[in-house]
């Protein structure tokens, strides 16, 4: 159906609207906010005795009392480290403008950079509560203090997750016979630990066993069965080097050819991606007859559960679901080195189709210390080495682009000696950083975040415009989808954290079954085991539901959202491929904040914002109210006048009031970070 | 940038025609925000005496769909054919993979180009060069075919319809290149779900269409500031991006975009497969005055087990297209509509130990019908294992050409974008015109 009625026919008696608040003059604003006719609000035509408006979840309204989750703490010891670290930048961003003629934009107030620095590093627009204690604070190094605050909240590690999951592709159920969730929790909880990123890099390109037990593994999982593919995606994601062309020929702009292809892959060919390889070893791309097609006479109890999973399955003791649930359960990785060869059809000089490559890297050498170890340690010993510099390179311009909004290198994930970076000195410069900083993610932001160039307006970057952009502010951004839901989210639920999926141990009982050992009657326990855990869940999320939207944070939902979320309207990555978050304009984001329920949320009685324009007691207080919520900073007495005028000149004050928010919702101003 | 942008164009070689005028009336006295969106681009005077393309239907198969098991089997080499079968079309000795049933009995209206080859391997890369024939550079974005075809470059918008002149099916418009440096009221509307429509249309009830215009306006001179000191493309797009949404709001074709209006034995037809909607949909569309539409149909990235793949894809690709084009056929659309079936490239003759195959750009099938093309035509040569091409090769441009010529479009005339670098629709290609009606 095309053309969903969320409404009814208008009405226009409003005699028949529930008084929610009964003595105070703000009677009609906590009633009409938006124009709320009680009519409006109907699924579809019924008597006005039965109207009832929709309810925001209960949940979602109480604050939360209790931690929202353990996050390694900041070392605000190390401020005037970080502080010199971010002048050093500075100066050598000055030496580039003066060459350049270029001007430093104007210094963001107090309002502005709270703005940005919650989206930065929480994900979300600032609380009312959030902002004022912020601009009203008078301490010298009050933003010092909230970059190390943000660093250590919730919205911290839900915003870097969302980031990593566009790159590396977290969905759900990449297979039907791959589940994430541990996975995804895992990558959350290494950003709320803070592990150092090269630390987390190997322990994902080593990672052996199940992803019950050894989460990691998912990211080798997701490229099952794909030992080329998973190469190129490694190469891409982690050394920002493109060597997809040279798998069938040699690279037609860059450097590489396909033997170097093949001599990398050759490292990480010896990747197992289940139970049937992995303790039998079979080969996983040679093929051919290999034993483990036929698994169930090598692991015998595997082949026993198989065999009564399917007959209870048709006797309808076990749904469906037993089987799939049977081969997830299977699927584990482990390393098996074995003999690698060159296409049937190469066709240069150096080499004849299918000879046997000799595994090797692209650039540098492998670290002796692991000379003697197995193929897969090799490469990932390699890849995140110190001395494999373009590994530090690769992240810290992708941190530098997560922050500023442009990378030095363009895109970010194609190096290669045609392109030149803008800045070639403060790449080198930040690459050292990392190094120095040991590879630790959050205190490379904190340096970034701190840098007076950061605490700049924002600047136009548009590389078709013909006008150079030389870093003299961040780049000017829409808030990505996720920064979009959330910031609504905040202006709607005064808990945006009722639902978090569940964490690695959470789920440990329903997934930790090993199918090499068990037999059937363990096998079934585990089964209703994990469908208990994920009913339980299911009715964990229920209590954010609203019209069909659960009230969480974007991390928290299904990873991607379905493509008719406002989420996916907005260009949340569909996880895919590498990086497809997009930022454009189209049509249905504009109908989704028009008409869309996360609008009409905002204006239902229990939201955060209609709260608070609720409490106040004139005009005045409820247009401060309204633009410190939406946009973080009271109007200047022009736009004052002008809104103050709309609400006198409303149908009721609160109708004003309502359009107000909305026209707010609806400013460029508003989706784009200044 | 883009009012220079609309000068350009018409001052080339086409000064004195109704659409050079009337832009230049546009950009020089009204100003462009005075004008409605989609009116702004303005029909073009219909070629006399041909049978050009006035509409598009587009469909995309993304993930790379195999040459092998649709257009250009291989039945006499059991290794490189698989466990999908062949099947004979209309056309003597021309055959397709057993699940092209309707398009094989469609062959005679058919064109099937067997020597496609592309240079990359990587899906975002060959779908951006397939949509907009340049390939991925950093400094600048090139429109999408669609963009082109409904500017005033190529075919403009139909006149009489408040209908988006581009409309993009089972996709969110994520990862398309849009409009590129052509003007943003150009970008596809994308509908995520061909059975849901175009969601969020209907504006409360409480609220009149004086109030709805009243907040759009206090939204403007509240943000009158910010637009002014960031004006650039991303400010400008979704400027536009509001206006058309306003448009459509208000449009009176709207039950187009709602299959329910379809009786339920015809919504069978083509199959309840988001491709079977989405070109039941598409022809709702083209009839109610979109000019292109393109529908995407993914999951064609068949590492894994490709016949079953087949079986459940190809069939309902096979089934969705080949109603299509037996509607417009009968209804007589088809000779005023070019229908176009691509993917970013093609897949491995060899199969690999997943029952899979892989990514393959040398060589691989793509197909044309309708309006300007040949029927029952097969065009260029794959080698005996659909590894290489062996006669006429056919690269993206000249594809891309082929369209632009079947649109009745000259594909080697330059248009200029914002940056002053010369573009062509297309991309300059060589047309295939042996399988042209047209040229």
């Amino acid at each position: 159906m095309t053309i969903r009625m969320h409404y009814a026919p208008g009405r226009s008696d409003d005699s028949r609207l529930p008084h929610a608040f009964s003595s105070r003059v703000l009677v009609a604003v906590c009633l009409l906010l938006g124009a709320v006719n009680s009519a409006a609000w109907a699924a579809k035509p019924a008597p006005a005795d039965e109207w009832k408006p929709p309810k925001l979840p209960a949940a979602v309204q109480e604050k939360p009392t209790g931690p929202i989750m353990q996050i390694a703490p900041i070392d605000r010891s190390r401020r005037s480290e970080v502080n010199a670290a971010a002048a050093k930048i500075d100066a050598m961003l000055q030496a580039y403008w003066a060459e350049n003629d270029a001007t430093l934009s104007a210094k963001t107030d107090d309002h502005e950079f709270v703005r940005r620095a919650y989206l930065e590093l929480a994900g979300r627009i600032p609380t009312i509560d959030e902002a004022n204690a912020f601009c009203n604070a008078s301490s010298s190094t009050k933003r010092e203090a909230l970059i190390d605050d943000l660093l250590e909240s919730p919205g911290y590690v839900s915003h870097f997750y969302n980031f990593w999951a566009d790159i590396l592709r977290l969905q759900e159920r990449p297979s039907r016979d791959v589940w994430f969730e541990p996975y995804m929790a895992w990558v959350k909880q290494s950003i709320a630990d803070n592990t150092p990123y090269d630390k987390w890099v190997y322990e994902m390109l080593t990672a052996d066993g199940r992803i019950s037990e050894n989460p990691a593994a998912g990211f080798q999982l997701r490229d099952t069965g794909m030992p080329l593919a998973y190469v190129d995606n490694t190469t891409r994601v982690f050394l920002c080097t493109q060597i997809g062309c040279a798998q069938c020929h040699d690279h037609p702009f860059d450097r590489w050819t396909q033997q170097e292809f093949y001599k990398l892959a050759g490292l990480t060919s010896g990747i197992r991606y289940d139970a049937k390889q992995v303790l039998f070893g079979g080969m996983a791309d040679t093929g051919a007859g290999s034993a483990f097609q036929k698994p169930d006479e090598l692991i015998p109890n595997l082949g026993e559960i198989g065999f009564y999973v399917r007959q209870a399955i048709d006797d309808k003791k076990l749904d469906g679901g037993a089987r799939t649930y049977l081969q997830m359960s299977s699927r584990m990785t482990s390393n098996m080195d074995d003999e690698f060869r060159l296409p049937h059809d190469y066709r240069y000089d150096d080499a004849e189709p299918l000879d046997v490559v000799e595994p090797g890297v692209l650039w540098g050498k492998i670290p002796d210390a692991v000379a003697e170890a197995d193929n897969r340690t090799r490469f990932a010993t390699w890849m995140t080495s110190r001395s494999n510099r373009q590994f530090a390179r690769a992240i810290a311009n992708r941190m530098w682009k997560k922050v500023m909004g442009v990378g030095l290198v363009e895109p970010v994930d194609d190096f290669q000696e045609g392109n030149i970076p803008a800045l070639p000195e403060l790449l080198e410069h930040l690459t050292d950083e990392m190094l120095r900083l040991d590879f630790d993610l959050r205190e490379f932001v904190r340096v970034l975040v701190s840098t007076d160039t950061y605490q700049r307006l924002a600047v136009i970057y548009d590389p078709t415009s013909g006008v150079n952009y030389y870093f003299t502010g961040p780049a000017l951004k829409r808030m990505t989808a996720e920064q979009l839901w959330d910031s609504l989210l905040t202006l709607v639920a005064a808990n945006e954290w009722v639902y978090q999926r569940p964490t690695g141990k959470d789920l440990a009982p329903g997934i930790s079954v090993d199918v090499s050992t068990v037999n059937f009657d363990q096998f079934v326990e585990a089964y209703k085991m994990y469908k208990q855990i994920r009913g339980d869940w299911q009715k964990k999320r229920n209590q954010a539901n609203f019209q069909g939207l659960v009230l969480a944070r974007a991390s928290e939902l299904p990873q991607p959202s379905p493509a008719t979320h406002l989420l996916q309207h907005f260009g949340q990555g569909d996880r895919d491929a590498i990086e497809t978050a997009r930022q454009v304009a189209t049509v249905p984001q504009v109908l989704a904040l028009f008409n869309g329920w996360m609008t009409h949320a905002m204006l239902t009685p229990g939201s955060v914002i209609y709260d608070e324009v609720a409490k106040q007691k004139n005009i005045k207080g409820a247009v401060d109210t309204i633009f410190l919520a939406v946009l973080t900073h009271k109007p200047d007495a022009e736009i004052r006048r002008l809104a103050e005028k709309e609400i006198k000149e409303g149908v009721t004050p609160a109708a004003g009031c309502g359009d107000l928010i909305w026209s707010l919702l609806n400013t460029r101003e508003f989706m784009f970070i200044e | 940038m883009f009012q220079n942008f609309r000068q350009q164009l018409p001052s080339l070689d086409d000064r004195h025609t109704r659409r050079a005028v009337m832009s230049g009336i546009a950009s020089s006295t009204l100003g462009v925000s005075l004008l409605s969106p989609w009116t702004r681009v303005l029909e073009a005077a219909p070629a006399a005496g041909t049978k050009t393309a006035k509409n598009v239907i587009y469909f995309y198969m993304g993930g790379a769909m195999s040459h092998i098991d649709t257009f250009d089997p291989k039945p006499d080499n059991a290794d490189v054919q698989g466990d999908v079968g062949t099947i004979a079309t209309k056309t003597p000795g021309v055959q397709f993979g057993e699940h092209m049933k309707n398009l094989a009995d469609l062959q005679d209206k058919l064109a099937v180009v067997r020597s496609m080859t592309t240079e990359t391997a990587d899906h975002g890369k060959g779908r951006y060069w397939l949509q907009t024939s340049y390939p991925v550079l950093n400094s600048i974005r090139h429109p999408s075919m669609g963009s082109w075809i409904v500017s005033p470059a190529g075919l403009g918008k139909k006149p009489n319809s408040d209908l988006p002149p581009f409309v993009l099916v089972n996709s969110n418009g994520n990862g398309h290149p849009g409009a590129g440096f052509l003007d943003p009221s150009l970008t596809p509307v994308p509908v995520a779900n061909a059975e849901k429509g175009i969601e969020n249309l209907e504006l409360p009830s409480y609220l009149s269409d004086k109030a709805f215009k009243r907040r759009l306006d206090l939204a403007d001179r509240l943000d009158a500031k910010f637009k002014q000191r960031y004006a650039g493309y991303q400010i400008e797009s979704y400027n536009q991006m509001y206006k058309d949404a306003v448009r459509l709001m208000g449009s009176k074709d709207l039950e187009a975009f709602d299959l329910e209006k379809e009786k339920t034995e015809v919504r069978d037809r083509y199959g309840s497969s988001s491709i079977g909607q989405g070109a039941l949909l598409a022809r709702r569309l083209i009839q109610s005055g979109v000019r292109f539409v393109e529908v995407h149909y993914g999951g064609w990235d068949m590492h894994n087990n490709v016949a079953d793949g087949m079986a459940n894809k190809g069939t309902e690709m096979d089934q969705a297209v080949g109603s299509l084009i037996r509607d417009l056929a009968s209804s007589g659309l088809l000779d005023e509509t070019l229908i176009v079936l691509t993917s970013e490239f093609g897949r491995s003759p060899g199969i690999n130990v997943n029952a899979g195959r892989d990514h393959h750009p040398a060589a691989f099938s793509y197909l044309l019908a309708g309006a300007g093309i040949k029927g029952g035509a097969v065009y260029g040569k794959s080698d005996d294992r659909g590894h290489g091409v062996d006669e006429d090769p056919v690269g993206l441009t000249d594809f891309n050409s082929t369209i632009t010529v079947a649109c009745g479009l000259d594909p080697f005339k330059q248009h200029f974008a914002p940056n002053g670098r010369p573009f062509k629709i297309g991309g300059g290609g060589d047309p295939i015109y042996d399988i042209l009606t047209v040229s």
